[in-house]
C-alpha cells in the first residue's frame, strides 16, 4: 500500500501559466489591498481566515501536493509557531515581528527534525510520524508551565483589524511568491515532481531524493509557524485546544483537495471555498458543526469524481460522473 | 582500460541468492551484453550497481574506486546511467521536462538544462513529441524517452534493461540502429535483452548469467555455441536453427 497521492491527471500547465502572468497577479494582489476600505469589521475579520488558511493549505500542499507524502501533523507546525510567538513576545518581551520569524524558523527545524529519519522510508511511516509528532505537541503543551498548561497563554492584546489583514496579506503573498518562484519556476519544483511520480528513477538521474524531500518538508513548515505566530497575537489567547487542534491539519489537507493538489491556485481556491461556506453556514444557522457534513461531502466527491479538485474543472476538465465510476470500479476491486 | 568490475558480487532475498558470487568486468568503450534467463539476476546486478540494492558481500568498482553502497544520485554523479525494465517515466511531466530533471545534474541554470535536453530528445528523434504529456505517448516513444533520461546524465556507462521488449521487429531495427549510433569511445554500453538478434548485431562481448552466477563470458558467437549456455538459456531448438 502506498501513501502516494494521486495528483492531476491531465497536465494543468497552459492554464496556470495564464493565470500567473505577472499582470494578472498585481492587479489580483492590488485588488486584495484595497479590500478592506469596502468590507465591514465581520467581513474583513472572514477575509483575514480566508488568507490564513489559503497559506495554510498551500504549506502543506507543498509535502502532501507537489511531492506526494501525506503529512497529517501539518497542524502542529502552525501551533509551534502560535505558542513560540506568544512566549517569546510575554516571557522574553520580544517584539511581534523577531518573534514571527523565529518561530518559522523554529517550525522549519522541527520539520527537519522529524523529516530526517522518516523521509528515508516509503510508505505510511512519514503520514504515522507527523500525525505523532501532533499529538505529542498538544500533550506538551498541555503539561508545560511555559505554555501555561491547559489554561492557555495571553497575549499582549492588540485590537487592530486592518493590521491583521495586511499582515496576513503579505506574509500569505510571500507564500505564494516563494512556492511559485520555487516550485513553478526552478528546478527545486521539478524534482519535486519527479520525486512523486517515481522516486526510484529521480534517484537515478541524480536527485538527491532525501535531501530534497527534507527540505520540501521544511519549506512546509516554514509558513505555517508564521502564520500560527500572526494568529496568536490576533486571536490574543491561546490554548492547546484552539491551536494545536488536530481539525487544523484536517482542514488544510480538505481545502488542498478541494482546490486541488500539486497546483499553484488549487488550495487558494479550495480555502477560499471552504472558509467562506463555512463562515456563511455559521452566520446563518449560528455556532455548530453542521457544516463538516457538508465539507465531508464535498471532499468525498472531489476525490471520487474530479481529483484535481476545482482548479481542475476551472480548467475544462468536464465532469463526468459515469467516466469516473468506471475509473474507480478499475482502481478499487469490489 | 577496464571502466568497470565487480568482484564476487552476492546479494540474497530471503535466503535465495539472485547474484550469486558474480565476478565480472567492462572493459572501456565496449558493448557488453548480459543474457540469461529470468531470474537468472541481470536487473538484479544492476540494481547493485547502480546502488539501488546493496550487496550482501563483494564490491564494485568504477574508474578503479570503490562505488560499493553508494546512493543511486552519486552513482548518476560519477556517470552511470541506466534505462529501466519497465519504464518508469514521470507520468505528469511533458516529454521534455522529464529529461531536463535529469539534464540539471550537470547544467548550471534552467535555460542550459532545456537546451540540453532538447538536443538529447534530437539525439533519440524525440524532439517533436518534446511538449506533449507522457501519458500520451506511444510505448516506443516512453522507451526512447527512458534513453534521453538516461543520456541526460551524460554518463559514461550506460546500463540498458531490456530497452526493446515488446516493440515491433521495425523498431527493434530503429532501436539498434540508435543504439550503435550512441556508441563512442567515450561511453560504453551494458545491454541486457531477451532478443537474440539484438544482442548479436550490437554486443562486442557476450556474458551469460543463471542463477546468479556468471556461466559464460566470450565473443558472441563462441558464447552461443556453447553447450552450457544452449542448455541453461537458449535451448536445443536454438542449436538446431542454426
Amino acid at each position: 500500500m502506498t501513501f502516494q497521492t494521486e495528483g492531476a491527471r491531465i497536465n494543468h500547465t497552459p492554464v496556470i501559466r495564464r493565470f500567473t502572468l505577472p499582470g494578472l497577479l498585481l492587479l489580483f494582489f492590488l485588488s486584495l489591498l484595497l479590500l478592506p476600505l469596502f468590507l465591514s469589521p465581520l467581513w474583513i475579520r472572514i477575509a483575514t481566515e480566508v488568507l490564513m488558511w489559503a497559506g495554510l493549505a498551500q504549506s502543506w500542499n507543498v509535502i502532501g501536493g507537489y511531492t506526494g507524502y501525506l503529512s497529517f501533523g501539518h497542524g502542529a507546525f502552525f501551533g509551534v509557531g502560535a505558542y513560540a510567538t506568544g512566549i517569546l513576545m510575554v516571557h522574553l518581551g520580544w517584539p511581534f515581528g523577531i518573534g514571527l520569524f523565529f518561530s518559522g524558523v523554529l517550525s522549519a527545524f522541527l520539520a527537519l527534525l522529524i523529516g530526517y529519519p522518516t523521509l528515508r522510508l516509503r510508505g505510511a511511516y512519514f503520514a504515522i510520524a507527523t500525525w505523532a509528532f501532533g499529538e505529542l505537541l498538544r500533550q506538551v503543551a498541555t503539561i508545560l508551565d511555559i505554555t501555561g498548561g491547559a489554561y492557555g497563554l495571553q497575549l499582549p492584546a492588540f485590537l487592530n483589524l486592518p493590521f491583521f489583514y495586511y499582515i496576513m496579506l503579505g506574509v500569505t503573498g510571500l507564500t505564494y511568491l516563494t512556492i511559485y518562484l520555487l516550485l513553478e519556476r526552478a528546478r527545486f519544483g521539478y524534482r519535486l515532481l519527479a520525486i512523486r511520480e517515481h522516486e526510484e528513477a529521480a534517484e537515478m538521474v541524480g536527485v538527491d531524493t532525501v535531501s530534497i524531500k527534507i527540505q520540501a518538508f521544511a519549506l512546509s513548515a516554514f509558513f505555517p509557524g508564521i502564520i500560527g505566530g500572526i494568529n496568536a497575537y490576533w486571536v490574543t489567547y491561546i490554548h492547546p485546544d484552539s491551536v494545536l487542534r488536530a481539525d487544523i491539519t484536517d482542514f488544510m489537507v480538505v481545502m488542498a483537495f478541494l482546490g486541488g493538489i500539486g497546483s499553484l491556485w488549487g488550495p487558494f481556491l479550495g480555502a477560499v471555498v471552504v472558509q467562506l461556506v463555512q463562515r456563511v453556514l455559521w452566520l446563518v444557522w449560528g455556532e455548530g458543526t453542521f457544516y463538516l457534513v457538508i465539507i465531508g461531502a464535498a471532499i468525498c466527491s472531489v476525490v471520487l469524481f474530479i481529483p484535481n479538485g476545482l482548479i481542475g474543472v476551472l480548467e475544462g476538465q468536464i465532469f463526468k460522473p459515469k467516466e469516473a465510476i468506471k475509473e474507480l470500479k478499475k482502481k478499487v476491486k469490489w | 582500460m577496464i571502466l568497470l568490475e565487480s568482484l564476487n558480487l552476492v546479494k540474497s532475498f530471503g535466503g535465495v541468492a539472485a547474484i550469486d558470487r558474480l565476478s565480472l568486468t567492462v572493459e572501456k568503450g565496449m558493448i557488453l551484453g548480459i543474457i540469461g534467463p529470468n531470474g537468472s539476476g541481470k536487473t538484479t546486478f544492476f540494481n547493485l550497481v547502480t546502488g539501488i540494492f546493496t550487496p550482501d558481500s563483494g564490491k564494485v568498482l568504477f574508474h578503479g574506486k570503490d562505488v560499493t553502497g553508494f546512493r543511486p544520485h552519486r552513482i548518476a554523479k560519477l556517470g552511470i546511467g541506466r534505462t529501466f525494465q519497465v519504464p518508469a517515466p514521470f507520468s505528469k511531466m511533458t516529454v521534455l521536462e522529464n529529461v531536463m530533471v535529469s539534464t540539471f545534474i550537470h547544467a548550471r541554470t534552467m535555460k542550459m538544462a532545456k537546451e540540453q535536453a532538447k538536443k538529447i530528445l534530437g539525439l533519440v528523434r524525440l524532439e517533436e513529441k518534446a511538449d506533449q504529456q507522457v501519458l500520451n505517448v506511444t510505448l516506443e516513444d516512453r522507451k526512447r524517452l527512458e534513453l534521453a533520461r538516461a543520456l541526460g546524465t551524460q554518463p559514461s556507462l550506460l546500463l540498458l534493461d531490456e530497452v526493446m521488449a515488446g516493440l515491433t521487429p521495425a523498431e527493434v531495427k530503429a532501436s539498434i540502429e540508435l543504439i550503435r549510433s550512441l556508441r563512442t569511445k567515450d561511453l560504453t554500453i551494458i545491454v541486457v535483452e531477451h532478443i537474440m538478434d539484438v544482442i548479436l548485431s550490437l554486443c562486442d562481448r557476450l556474458a551469460v548469467l543463471d542463477y546468479g552466477s556468471k556461466i559464460a563470458e566470450d565473443i558472441p558467437d563462441r558464447v552461443v555455441n556453447n553447450p552450457e549456455v544452449i542448455k541453461a538459456y537458449l535451448g536445443e531448438h536454438y542449436r538446431a536453427r542454426n
